[in-house]
């Protein structure tokens, strides 16, 4: 347990030591918001205002990039450069450090929300979510749905520039396909129904929607598809975790 | 002193690959034993099967007592392991990293080995900040916080230079003065020779040759000839009995034989009988690089 702990708390200072992926995690999405704040600041959608629609959208996003960027990409990167092949031959076992770096992704994913919030609060009169308790519920279920699926899919990757092609992929399809970044209500209908397959639709309804407009018990299907996500993408990144690709 | 590695008849592939074909030996308690051949020959196959990483085929294994692949929990307390190019993180620093790993285990001896590695003066340097050398004395130190039984060294000195080698051998031998017992793959025989206790020669994922440097040196004919000459011909070297190979650069010769005896007598009566000056005339020893340059030729001549 002291290992686990020790290897997150490290994770998380190393993370802090590399400025750019500080950087494009607490920073580029805020200055998203302030840019998109900038062109559509007064716009009304379905009765939300701007922020309510997109800071917790953005929110939404930072789980992707974090799960894909901070935790998955990097595991591939310490499989390729031997530093997980070093663990194998210590008494630290595979889940811990995959359960270390869930920890520490979670701790800068809390940042992130919280550095959005912030903004949208001092920007654009964003008020606190209405159901808290059930947006924080909403958040947990995200995360435990998305880094495992991440980590399983970057795992699929033999090296890093691969887990990072990868996730780029993913983020851009999910960012402007799934009403994250770009109302879905602006989209062809056939657009629409695709946003449905992506994960990140399914994040963005349930922030949204617990954060505006009713608990987290009226989103039951979100709910459930991210549980799900999160149960199979749990069992395949363990079963298919490796220390090396030699 | 007692056996730690008792390995007998393994036997691995890859696919249709035989990587190792049928390897027996013993390790005991408290000596530097090394494994050595060529790239490709299963070293590292053969040390990752004693780890417990990779699971033989066929034959029987034990270390310490278990049986590597299905005891590898209680294993991994008791060894330590150096694999070849691992790193660890870029943006670590020497103590956390050492930190880090000591928290994996109930006891270490960080502070001794931070002395004896020298690694003071290191502490606060970030991983991907370090040279080459000060990389494997971190990795090193890694490897035997927790006062392993058995230390498992995949090419240690490989890319150091000359004078990092000889440092991290000094390294491996206080380690061994506290008890541990070390095994080694290497490529370097220089490296066999000088540090190990006993040495395991192994080629096409065979064992050829086991034994202390000396008794391997002397067991096996890799003696050779030396002289200068201008009128030897390198056809008539080769046909002399028990000559094994000729090598010759302007009017020096090396001729291996596995009878040095009877080739000199033949190379001096032919010399005598024709007239052909011969200088500087002399029987050498081989080192464990002539033996190991000795099974390659056998086996590309088989």
């Amino acid at each position: 347990m002291t290992a686990m702990m020790k290897l997150a708390s490290l994770e998380t200072k190393m993370f802090f030591r590399d400025r750019l992926s500080v950087f494009w995690t607490f920073l580029f999405p805020v200055l998203m918001i302030w840019m998109f704040g900038s062109m559509f600041g007064d716009s009304n959608l379905n009765g939300l205002s701007f922020a309510e629609m997109f800071v917790p959208s953005w929110i939404g996003v930072n789980i992707v990039t974090i799960s894909f960027f901070t935790l998955g990409t990097v595991l591939t990167n310490y499989r390729e450069t031997g530093v997980l092949r070093r663990y194998q031959s210590t008494p630290i076992r595979s889940w811990m450090i995959l359960a270390a770096h869930t920890f520490q992704g979670s701790v800068i994913f809390v940042i992130s929300a919280l550095l959005l919030m912030v903004f949208g609060i001092l920007m654009y009169d964003l008020t606190l979510p209405v159901y808290m308790g059930s947006t924080l519920l909403a958040l947990l279920v995200s995360i435990l749905a998305f880094f495992p699926f991440a980590l399983f899919l970057t795992s699929l990757a033999k090296n890093s520039q691969a887990a990072a092609a990868i996730s780029s992929l993913c983020l851009n399809v999910m960012l402007f396909l799934s009403g994250a970044a770009f109302p879905l209500e602006f989209m062809p209908t056939i657009l629409q129904n695709a946003a449905k397959v992506l994960p990140l639709y399914y994040v963005v309804e349930l922030l949204r929607g617990t954060w505006n407009v009713g608990p987290i018990t009226d989103y039951g299907l979100e709910v459930g598809v991210l549980l799900g996500i999160s149960v199979v993408s749990t069992i395949l990144a363990s079963r298919f975790f490796r220390w090396s690709d030699k | 002193m007692g056996e730690v590695i008792k390995a007998d008849h393994l036997v691995k592939s890859y696919g249709s690959i035989q990587a190792v074909k049928d390897i027996s030996l013993t390790v005991n308690k408290g000596e530097i034993f090394g494994i050595i051949g060529p790239n490709g020959a299963g070293k590292t196959t053969t040390i990752e099967m004693l780890e417990g990483i990779r699971k033989p085929d066929g034959g029987e294994l034990s270390v310490l007592g278990l049986t590597p692949h299905k005891q590898l929990r209680e294993l991994n307390k008791k060894i330590g392991v150096q694999f070849q190019a691992t790193a660890i993180q870029k943006k670590m620093k020497v103590k956390e990293a050492i930190d880090l790993f000591a928290s994996f285990y109930p006891t270490t001896q960080k502070d001794h080995l931070i002395d004896l590695l020298g690694l003071h003066e290191k502490l606060g340097v970030m991983f991907d900040d370090l040279s080459g050398g000060w990389k494997q004395r971190v990795t090193l130190a890694l490897a035997t916080l927790h006062k392993p039984e058995i230390l498992f060294l995949d090419e240690p000195s490989m890319g150091l230079d000359p004078h990092a080698r000889r440092e991290l051998w000094g390294l491996i031998n206080a380690l061994k003065e506290q008890g541990c017992t070390i095994v080694l793959t290497t490529h370097y025989m220089e490296e066999a020779e000088k540090l190990c206790d006993r040495v395991a020669m192994i080629y096409s994922g065979q064992l050829r040759a086991l034994g202390t440097p000396q008794q391997l040196l002397n067991q096996i004919p890799a003696h050779y000839l030396t002289f200068d000459s201008e009128e030897l011909l390198y056809d008539f070297l080769i046909s002399l009995p028990s000559v094994v190979s000729v090598e010759n650069e302007n009017q020096s010769y090396k001729v291996l034989s596995d009878d040095q005896q009877t080739t000199a007598y033949y190379i001096f009566k032919y010399c005598y009988d024709n007239e052909i000056p011969v200088q500087d005339f002399r029987f050498e020893k081989g080192s464990l690089d002539d033996l190991f340059v000795h099974f390659l030729e056998k086996e590309a001549s088989a």
